[in-house]
């Protein structure tokens, strides 16, 4: 493993739609990729690997790889689904970031990343909720 | 082991340190892990303005820097953009109040080509003809003071909000204003980049006026 010593800073990409979280720990560019998890490495069932239970066992899986490697603490991007679909973060959103802190990663900037059209195709019908 | 296969991947990555551009003080940005350091170039790096000053209350406002040399345990960045954080420049939006903003592409004199996004917020609805007023305004400072300063110049007095208040003295008096910010600044084009694109356009245009002067 590379050197820990130092207080090294990553970005915690968390894309949480309603049928599944998605985490990834970059670094502070994020061009490296330091550690990934998403819903279905931790639960049996699909409807499971959004659940905040799965947030968080995957959450602390993350932190201990990332630690690993000298990452004190993270900043948070979050997003949801965005573009035609719902703008809010699932349920695992906040889940990971309370799995993160409690696994004693720093917690910095907290971002909402959902990417918002800037108009563009009409959506389904029964969207924007 | 595949873990291990990994971990030894991870090893022969070295850990390049970021630079600020001398603008901002060569401050520490962060850092990043490559296995070569070509592959370090072209990586971008956001952080806030409060972060590089260590001063809080100036979180509203993000900038990206664009790593473009390397060295041998650090990498050194560019300005490349200026952007106001999405919730904050929401929490700036009322209802019954008219948002004003213009897109602004200028060229500064040191031949970077800048497009500069400034947002006027008012106490209440204006008319259609205010908006224009006060649009017109934004645009004609933004431009002059493009005119005589150079990219540096003015990221800086984006940064610092010189432009903004400078937009909120004048248009002020068209209408009572809330709030002026310039919510974005991108880079869009380096000196050699907007001489390559001369060089190619000069051509094109001469032949285009010849062609219009015989048609009339």
């Amino acid at each position: 493993m590379s050197e820990t010593q130092e207080d090294k800073w990553g970005v915690a990409h968390v894309h949480a739609s309603f049928n599944n979280t998605i985490i990834t720990i970059t670094d502070e560019t994020g061009a490296e990729t330091l550690a990934k998890s998403s819903g279905g490495t931790v639960v049996k069932q699909n409807r499971d690997e959004a659940s905040p239970y799965a947030a968080m066992q995957m959450a602390e899986v993350v932190a201990e790889k990332a630690k690993a490697q000298g990452v004190e603490g993270v900043h948070v991007r979050v997003r949801g689904p965005g573009g035609n679909q719902q703008t809010n973060p699932g349920p695992g959103a906040q889940a990971t970031i309370r799995a993160l802190a409690r696994a004693g990663l720093e917690i910095g900037r907290i971002e909402d990343v959902t990417p918002i059209p800037h108009d563009g195709t009409r959506g389904p019908k029964n969207a924007g909720f | 082991m595949s873990e291990r296969s990994v971990s030894r991947q991870k090893q022969e990555k070295r850990w390049y340190t970021l630079m600020a551009p001398e603008q901002f003080d060569r401050e520490e940005l962060g850092e990043t892990p490559a296995d070569e350091p070509d592959k370090v170039l072209g990586r971008t790096i956001e952080t806030t303005l409060g972060d590089l000053r260590n001063d809080a209350s100036e979180n509203n406002t993000k900038l990206t820097f664009k790593v473009n040399e390397v060295a041998s345990d650090s990498a050194y960045t560019e300005f490349v953009k200026h952007e106001l954080t999405r919730d904050y420049l929401r929490s700036l939006v009322r209802r019954g109040s008219s948002k004003i903003q213009a897109y602004i592409t200028v060229l500064t004199t040191d031949d970077y080509r800048v497009q500069i996004q400034p947002v006027a917020l008012t106490t209440k609805s204006a008319d259609e003809s205010q908006e224009k007023a006060i649009r017109r305004t934004m645009i004609d400072i933004v431009e002059e003071s493009a005119q005589d300063r150079t990219y540096a110049d003015l990221v800086d007095s984006v940064v610092e909000g010189r432009l903004s208040s400078a937009i909120y003295n004048e248009a002020k008096t068209i209408y009572p204003l809330r709030r002026v910010e310039i919510q974005k600044l991108t880079l869009e084009a380096r000196p050699e980049e907007v001489a390559a694109e001369e060089e190619t356009s000069v051509d094109v245009d001469e032949d285009e006026v010849a062609v219009d002067e015989t048609a009339d």
